[in-house]
């Protein structure tokens, strides 16, 4: 492809006429055409240097719109929102700020698919491009319809609204901002002295929607007073002229009606047909727990600690894995199946070893080891075999000088395949004559538990909840997509820098495949960008470390969005169905669930996710009798493992909603109901394991109950357009692996040779805070200072097994690990002081910087660390390393844990009339989980948790459709945006323990995100008497429970 | 064919060969200029984390032909700071905590430079979130983002102020 800038219009148009060519203007849209598949033209004629075409001028009547002039430029024309406010609320509404600096109207609109056509269709709007034959003028329409881009497209006239006119224009998406456009609407009637409508203009448009007006409704419109407007006709004729096609992510009839609701609501119309609903009555406070902390930095700034890495955080030096760059280095890539579900005949790699500038190629054959990993079961291939089992699967991979190279390598790599049947479906999976995915069958695990008796349970119930509960295949998104680079050095061992969770377990898994000792493999695995889970298994580390041996060199690979998205791990989609009894006084009587979870098509973590939804399966209440029953299938649909909550946010979404739908039958409020149910300190665990002694739901709940958001307006709004409602749940969250798994943890406090003291611990910085806890519990523990402490972490060379970062078990290994080394590292110390300075040991204290006399406020350092480090020998130096237990209990008949942490979370929630959407307005949680080691980190973790909480409630899920997924980056995948964050947001702890509690501060990593769907669902139910029993809740469901009669 | 671009980077002059007019400025970065400060989280323009500075507007780097910038002055993260005094953005994401594994800051901090530079947000929170929103942070920092952006917004309405005065 060739680039001209030409200098003006008529050179541009000539070089046009040359052939095959384009023009660009701010290029946006280029990489995104070319992303999808659109081809490259032989030429790029880039006009930004024609200046001529930038200009704006605006005067009281029109505005003259040169079409090179950038969105913002445009937006930021002084007298625009006061002659032109259609079209300047319209210009807000495109893409993100950022990309508004480089967009020009003129290319969105050559685009015919952007969001300002609308709006330009019901203004009055002139445009002119140039031709070889010459200058032409139309509408916008004859733009859209001419063969226009034979030209140029030069200048844009809009004539300025009239005053007092009527306008519209609203852009409805998949979430708040920054979204793609699921359709957008404009309109303007102009009215007359005695408000009859003298013209009216609709249009539509935006994203798939063809841009268009719409005559039929105009006319509807046209020449009526505006109070006479039949809004039920007008609201069926746009249903039915408006053309709208459906995709995945919303169907045609949903575009259609938040249009017809958008205008008619926008215009002044009444919306046909919709219930009123009344205010919920609030809970009645409950006795306010003691000691309740409302977490904010001034709240105690002493434990508000800067996190250590925050310089070169901002000053973007912080080495990712993924940043790694060096002259000899080459680059990755990894050939992914692309069929959901086939056999393999043959691999012919010939071609692409031929390619100059690769330099190595690797497929199954080059596996000297087990080919096969997985957390808990190996079934996983590190390169596919004898079938491809995902459309991700990973079948081979290149190594080469650049990435261009490494890409065109991958093409010439022939895979021959016999595709089979996909199953895409669990439970199809699970039907006898299913294609089998795995030897073994599709059913990976079944899991049944029972107590008491559930039939008589039932028979006793006064009411009965019966519901199945639906969760999303949401995607961990961590910004960072898994990568990292590895080499060999002359001793043989590979070194392997890829972001993880568990640096020791990776080696071991290496180690597995590659058939190298452990010892010979060093795993290095922070910082890393964001986990969440998701890189909890190995990712690309088994195909760069094949690279990398197998060249010699070292190699980094990093997958884009796009192979993330397709090849990455997501959360297991589960179904669950509950089915749960009160009595007449409202207490539980009986429960039986039913789970039906989707590994996809490998493992991993997959089986464990289900035996922790099914440990969750009753919440924080004590039921008798109860009997679950969960399956977890293999299909052909991507990946799932590990995800923040680990399927208890799952199980407390159907759990918390079916107390609320309880509370409702017989009577009660959502406090009076959990009140009666709550577990009581001194019970065992679900499963009746002995669980540790503190027990917080009944502090959450009184908590919650005293929550300022209960008295905030509920209701509808003056505008007629949203509903608030205030709903409450609750949730515990067990911490560490379980009983049934080896857990094992452990940590290192030493003196370096340069006088730190260090604290090695083989866990991550993920983002969570764990340098910060480090620091701060060292220093705590021996009473030396912060800054003395050295956090080595993520470095299986230089910290000890911790276990993995995960399950919420980080902050109590740290502090535990240090409670359990500090005594005899502190004698040490002192020991090796006292000696120095011929003093007795027992006369020393550590403290900020040195050693000084205990007892004393002298303030004296009597001997620094640094100097005691200069006088040992390396062998002599202090260093104490633990290992241990995770803290589980004996319990054998199933995975139980023994540690947990409790929260409650208040969601107050608008629900649109228009358009179906909920947005979260506030969002309160409690949480009790042990003293709060740092302040910065443990906010970070449940504001963090309860967002994640919040995208899996409300937008987020990557559907798949025969094996593939319908969605290849983040334009579809809805993340949660700034503005999808509730406006307010408060968390608070409540810290104490109980007596003899010996556990210490609970994780935090995964509380955050339990309690959200519920108090988001339960809001809903408050606000319009509808349970979403769907996550991301469809927006279509709430418009039909609007218009339920 | 290949072409021949001078730009400005963090101050510097540099003249740089492009074998492929479809290098991103993004790619241009990272993979040639080794300035792997500005991260890339969808190479699509749909994260923010690639947001730099080009002319003293924030653009999505992803989204920018480096063949189409010639001439151009493009600040980075890395040319943020002066010296080692933090860009008063860069300190109030840190005073924040506008942040948890930092893999987003760069673009924010440098979207956030943008819309402080642009003047239109001003202190309203909703107002910043609006400015901010082209910028996702999975960790869902939001909180401290708009905190720190409030602040540095302040903190340099008074320096100019107190400069002018
Ligand atoms: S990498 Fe540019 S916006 Fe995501
Ligand atoms: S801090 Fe991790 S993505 Fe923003």
């Amino acid at each position: 492809m060739d680039v001209v800038s030409p200098a003006s219009l008529s050179q541009a148009l000539a070089l046009h006429a040359e052939g095959d060519s384009r023009f660009c203007a701010g290029g946006t849209a280029l990489q995104l055409d070319w992303a999808k598949g659109l081809a490259k033209p032989a030429r790029l004629i880039n006009l930004a240097r024609i200046s001529e075409l930038k200009r704006i001028e605006q005067s009281d009547s029109l505005a003259r719109i040169g079409a090179l002039a950038t969105l913002a430029a445009l937006l930021e024309t002084s007298n625009l929102p006061g002659t032109h406010p259609l079209f300047h609320a319209a210009l807000q509404q495109v893409a993100g700020p950022s990309i508004r600096n480089r967009v020009t109207l003129g290319g969105n609109m050559m685009g015919r698919t952007g969001c300002l056509l609308p709006a330009l269709l019901v203004l009055r709007t002139k445009v002119q491009w140039l031709t070889h034959t010459g200058g032409l003028t139309g509408s916008v329409q004859d733009l859209l319809t001419a063969s226009a881009s034979k030209g140029i497209l030069t200048r844009i006239d809009i004539d300025a609204q009239h005053p007092g006119e009527r306008w519209l224009f609203r852009k409805i998406g998949l979430r708040a901002a920054f979204t793609p456009s699921v359709i957008n609407v404009a309109a303007r009637l102009l009215l007359g002295d005695r408000n009859e409508i003298l013209e009216a203009r609709l249009a539509v448009g935006g994203g798939i929607v063809p841009p268009a007006r719409l005559p039929e409704a105009e006319v509807l419109l046209t020449g009526r007073p505006i109070e006479t407007i039949d809004w039920a006709q007008v609201h069926d004729c746009l249903m039915a002229t408006i053309e709208a096609p459906a995709d995945a992510f919303r169907s045609s009839e949903y575009r259609r009606k938040v249009a017809a609701n958008a205008f008619v609501h926008g215009l002044g119309g009444d919306l046909p047909g919709r219930r009123t609903f009344p205010v919920q009555t609030p809970p009645q406070p409950l006795d306010r727990p003691a000691g309740e902390l409302a977490l904010s930095r001034s709240a105690r700034p002493e434990a508000w600690h800067q996190r250590p890495d925050v310089a070169p955080k901002v000053a973007g030096k912080l080495a990712y894995l993924t940043d790694a760059r060096q002259p000899d280095m080459l680059v990755g890539r990894i050939l992914r199946a692309g069929l959901p579900h086939a056999r393999i005949l043959s691999i012919d790699t010939s071609a692409a070893e031929a390619l100059p500038g690769v330099m190595a190629v690797v497929t199954h054959r080059d596996i000297k080891g087990s080919n096969a990993f997985g957390i808990v079961v190996q079934d996983q291939p590190a390169l596919c075999f004898d079938k491809v089992r995902y459309a991700g699967d990973a079948v081979a991979a290149v190594a080469a000088v650049d990435a261009e190279t490494a890409e065109r390598a991958l093409s010439l790599i022939k895979v021959e395949y016999e595709a089979l049947a996909p199953v895409t479906d669990p439970e199809a999976a699970l039907l006898h004559d299913a294609p089998r995915i795995h030897e073994s069958g599709n059913l990976q695990r079944e899991l049944h538990f029972a107590r008491g008796d559930v039939e008589k349970g039932f028979r006793r119930a006064a009411h009965i909840v019966e519901k199945i509960y639906v969760t999303p295949r949401q995607m961990h998104g961590f910004m960072e997509t898994e990568g990292g680079y590895a080499f060999v050095d002359d001793h043989e061992t590979l070194h392997m820098f890829a972001g993880g969770q568990h640096g020791a377990r990776d080696c071991l898994q290496l180690s597995r495949i590659l058939a190298i000792p452990e010892d010979k493999i060093r795993v290095v695995t922070s910082p890393t960008g964001g986990a969440f889970g998701g890189k909890d298994e190995l990712t690309v580390q088994p195909a760069l470390a094949l690279l990398a041996l197998k060249s010699r060199k070292p190699v980094r690979l990093q997958l884009s969005r796009a192979e993330s998205m397709l090849a990455g791990q997501k959360r297991n989609p589960m179904s669950i169905r509950m089915k749960t009894a009160i009595d007449s006084e409202g207490r539980l009587v009986a429960q039986q669930v039913e789970v039906l979870a989707e590994a996809g098509a490998y493992a991993s973590l997959g089986p464990g996710v289900l035996e922790t939804a099914l440990e969750h399966a009753a919440g924080p209440y004590n039921i008798e009798n109860v009997r679950t029953h969960g399956r977890i299938a293999y299909t052909n649909n991507g990946v799932c493992g590990a995800f923040r909550g680990f399927g208890a946010n799952q199980m407390t979404y159907a759990i918390e909603c079916q107390m609320d739908k309880l509370a409702r039958l017989c009577g009660l409020t959502a406090s009076e109901i959990r009140q009666r149910n709550l577990r009581k300190p001194g019970m065992t665990g679900y499963l009746g394991q002995r669980v540790a002694p503190t027990e917080r739901a009944d502090e959450m709940l009184a908590a919650a109950s005293h929550s300022p958001l209960w008295s905030l307006p509920q209701g509808l709004q003056p505008d007629g357009e949203w509903i608030i409602g205030t709903g409450l749940a609750l949730n515990y969250q067990g911490n560490g692996l379980g009983s049934a798994v080896p857990d094992p943890a452990g940590g290192r406090i030493s003196l370096s040779r340069h006088g730190s003291i260090e604290g090695g611990f083989g866990l991550d910085e993920l983002g969570q805070g764990l340098l910060t806890l480090v620091k701060t519990t060292v220093a705590n523990e021996l009473g030396c200072g912060r800054e003395d402490v050295e956090p080595v972490i993520g470095d299986t060379a230089r910290a000890p097994d911790s276990g993995s970062t995960t399950a919420s078990r980080g902050s109590y290994v740290v502090w535990a690990s240090t409670k359990l080394a500090a005594p005899e590292f502190s004698r040490q110390m002192r020991a090796a002081a006292g000696c120095i300075l011929e003093r007795d040991p027992d006369t020393l204290a550590l403290g900020k910087g040195g050693f000084f006399e205990r007892g004393t406020n002298s303030g004296e350092i009597l001997l620094r660390y640094r100097q005691l480090a200069e006088q040992l020998d390396d062998k002599d130096l202090p260093s104490v390393t633990v290992a241990y237990e995770f803290p589980k209990n004996e319990y054998t008949g199933g995975n139980a844990r023994l540690i947990f942490a409790f929260g409650a979370a208040l969601a107050r929630v608008a629900i649109s009339r228009v358009t179906g959407e909920v947005r979260v307005l506030d969002l309160h949680q409690h949480t009790a989980a042990g003293p709060v080691m740092d302040l910065a980190a443990y906010l970070g973790q449940i504001e963090g948790g309860a967002l994640q909480g919040l995208g899996f409630t409300l937008t987020e899920d990557a559907p798949m459709r025969d094996g593939h997924y319908l969605t290849s980056n983040l334009d579809t995948y809805m993340l949660p945006g700034i503005q999808d964050a509730p406006q307010r947001m408060q968390s608070f702890a409540l810290e104490s323990l109980a007596d003899g509690d010996i556990y210490g501060p609970r994780g935090v990593g995964e509380l955050g995100i339990g309690a959200v769907t519920p108090a988001i669902a339960n809001a809903v139910f408050a606000a319009i008497g509808h349970l979403p029993t769907v996550t991301p809740i469809p927006p279509e469901t709430i418009l039909a429970a609007l218009e339920e009669r | 064919m290949s072409y021949s671009i001078s730009l400005t980077v963090n101050g510097d002059q540099r003249r740089v060969e492009l074998d492929d007019p479809r290098v991103t400025l993004l790619d241009l970065l990272r993979e040639r200029l080794d300035l792997t400060g500005t991260k890339k989280g969808c190479d699509r323009g749909q994260c923010g984390a690639c947001t730099v500075l080009v002319d003293g507007r924030r653009v999505n780097s992803c989204l920018s032909l480096a063949v189409t910038l010639d001439g151009a002055d493009i600040t980075t993260i890395e040319g943020l700071a002066d010296g080692d005094t933090l860009h008063p953005v860069q300190a109030a994401f840190i005073e924040h905590d506008g942040f948890q594994c930092g893999y987003c800051t760069p673009g924010q901090i440098m979207s956030a430079v943008g819309l402080i530079s642009e003047g239109h947000a001003g202190e309203d929170p909703e107002r910043v979130r609006e400015g901010m929103s082209g910028n996702l942070c999975r960790c869902a920092a939001y909180h401290g983002i708009t905190e720190a952006v409030i602040d540095a917004t302040r903190r340099m309405a008074e320096t100019s102020e107190r400069k002018s005065a």
